[in-house]
């Protein structure tokens, strides 16, 4: 899809072996706006996707990942991590269920490869009975998400239905005549999301299909402020190891608990024994914070409450909101005017991020953290952006 | 685009001389479309002073953060506030009206060691292989 990202202004950079386009021409500031307002487009087919196919396909991924695969129905996809025996993260992934036997993994890009063998020599130590694929080159995966996704989609469908309007639901479409699979998820916090996997051949004409029909294309610039915005986690700042080395429990993110599944007592997975320590024991955790007044603060700022210093902030940026037009419903859901009458059309910015803490802190703690020497205040959050009253969100300011 | 009447520094910051022994500091334009969105500037205050070379503030794009560092050494007399309330002034306007702050040097000839913009051009080009 190089080619298209050229088109469309991208500007490519290698990221874990892919160019990728870290933004196109309308910058990162306005491809988040566009997304919250109507449609971004993000290639993201540099995630690893690996088909996981078998007689014991299933007791394999019941045993590697956190989540039980057993609770997976056909038609939906749910998140989940593969844990080490200590309860860190070598990846969180998303699996899907297209059909009774088969399941595609979907994993970060960075991780691919690693994931990609620890999985192999898993397969191996279990014995016959489970077919791995690596199909990150075959398989492309679009992501178009956004209040107006759903009506540029329904505009463009040859055949078969939209997955049912509920997050993690799957289906299958075509789309310039390729059977395309489709499921509600996604990585910017939209209620309305979706994400398109399209044989490679054909990624490039859906693509093309989609800009034309007004979809914004979006690089991985906005796609990290997008997913700040919504509290969602990124490896390697979450999960993985912190700024000093020390491997983060994964449940200190509030984010794993739907992908951490306890219920079955009789399933042995990788991790669990960590796992159940973390769901009792754990003193720290990942919070949202928003920073008052000017500056942005940044993966690595120390946070203190006083003098003490009580953790570090692990993802920090600064992002683009519609200020929201004043509204007489309490839930900001548009009663009446349609949602488009909501965007005001004026725009501001605001410094957020997500911190490691001790406490874990609760919502409206005042802490303070370190910004190039001097300190600026900020606040613990529930979350910076209210998408529980679809199909817009709102920042929270 | 390169102002052909500032010199260079190879971070990208260019000064201009306006008598007096006083220079106008900038970005260039190269750098602030390499930088993308501009989110956040933050300036050295009047009355500081700062050594050649040294940093006179940090620009914030969404992605990171960058030090500006100073073309000469000296004391810094005026400070560009309208450009740090408005960030978005400085792509419309590079060289002229996005100037960031002022310096009276402490040593002008500091400004020969300075690229002229034929030197920067071809800087920029050797960068962009």
């Amino acid at each position: 899809m190089y080619d298209c990202h050229l088109e469309c202004g991208g500007r490519l950079v290698d990221f874990a072996g892919w160019h990728m386009p870290v933004q196109y021409q309308k910058g990162i500031l306005q491809e988040h706006l566009e997304t919250r307002r109507s449609a971004g487009l993000f290639d993201v087919s540099h995630m690893g996707r690996f088909e996981i196919a078998g007689r014991r396909a299933l007791e394999f991924l019941r045993w590697v990942l956190t989540n039980d695969a057993a609770a997976l129905p056909v038609g939906r996809a749910h998140y989940t991590l593969l844990a080490d025996e200590t309860g860190g993260a070598i990846d969180d992934a998303y699996l899907y269920r297209f059909s009774p036997e088969q399941w595609l993994l979907v994993v970060n890009a960075a991780n691919t490869y690693k994931d990609w063998e620890y999985l192999r020599r898993k397969a191996e130590e279990l014995g016959r009975g489970v077919q791995l694929k690596n199909v990150s080159e075959e398989l492309a995966m679009i992501a178009l998400q956004g209040p107006r996704s759903e009506s540029l989609l329904l505009g463009m469908i040859e055949g078969g239905q939209l997955p049912e309007p509920k997050r993690n639901s799957l289906g299958a479409v075509r789309i310039a005549g390729c059977e395309v699979l489709i499921g509600r998820t996604g990585y910017t916090g939209e209620p309305v999301c979706f994400e398109l996997f399209v044989p490679a051949k054909a990624a490039e004409s859906v693509w093309r299909r989609l800009t034309a029909a007004g979809a914004c294309p979006v690089g991985l610039g906005a796609r990290d402020t997008l997913r700040l915005e919504a509290s969602l986690p990124l490896y390697g700042h979450e999960y993985g190891r912190d700024v000093t080395g020390r491997e983060i429990p994964i449940l200190a993110c509030p984010a794993a608990k739907v992908g951490v599944n306890l219920k079955d007592p009789e399933r042995r997975f990788i991790g669990r024994e960590a796992l159940e320590e973390q769901s009792c024991t754990l003193k720290k955790g990942i919070c949202a914070f928003r920073v008052f007044g000017k500056g942005v603060v940044r993966a690595g700022a120390a946070v203190f409450q006083g003098l003490r210093e009580i953790g570090r902030v692990t993802s920090g940026t600064v992002v683009p909101y519609w200020v929201p037009r004043a509204v007489s419903c309490p839930h900001h859901c548009g009663h009446g005017a349609g949602w488009e009458a909501h965007f005001s059309g004026q725009t501001a910015q605001r410094a957020i991020g997500l911190a490691m803490l001790e406490g874990p802190l609760g919502a409206g703690a005042l802490i303070e953290i370190d910004l190039r020497g001097r300190r600026v205040e900020a606040e613990v959050v529930k979350r910076n952006l209210d998408n529980s009253c679809g199909p817009i969100t709102f920042a929270v300011v | 685009m390169i102002d052909p009447e500032a010199r260079y520094l190879r971070t990208h910051e260019w000064a201009k001389e306006e008598g007096k022994g006083i220079f106008a500091v900038g970005l260039s334009s190269y750098a602030l479309e390499q930088l993308g969105d501009i989110v956040y500037l933050e300036l050295s205050e009047k009355g500081d002073t700062v050594e050649q070379g040294g940093t006179f503030g940090v620009v914030e794009s969404v992605k990171a953060a960058s030090d500006l560092y100073a073309p000469l050494g000296g004391e810094i007399v005026e400070v560009n506030h309208a450009v740090s309330d408005n960030p978005d002034m400085l792509k419309e306007d590079p060289y002229e009206e996005g100037w960031l702050v002022k310096i009276k040097a402490s040593n002008p000839s500091e400004f020969e060691d300075l690229m002229d913009a034929k030197e920067y051009k071809q800087f920029l080009e050797t960068e962009a292989e």
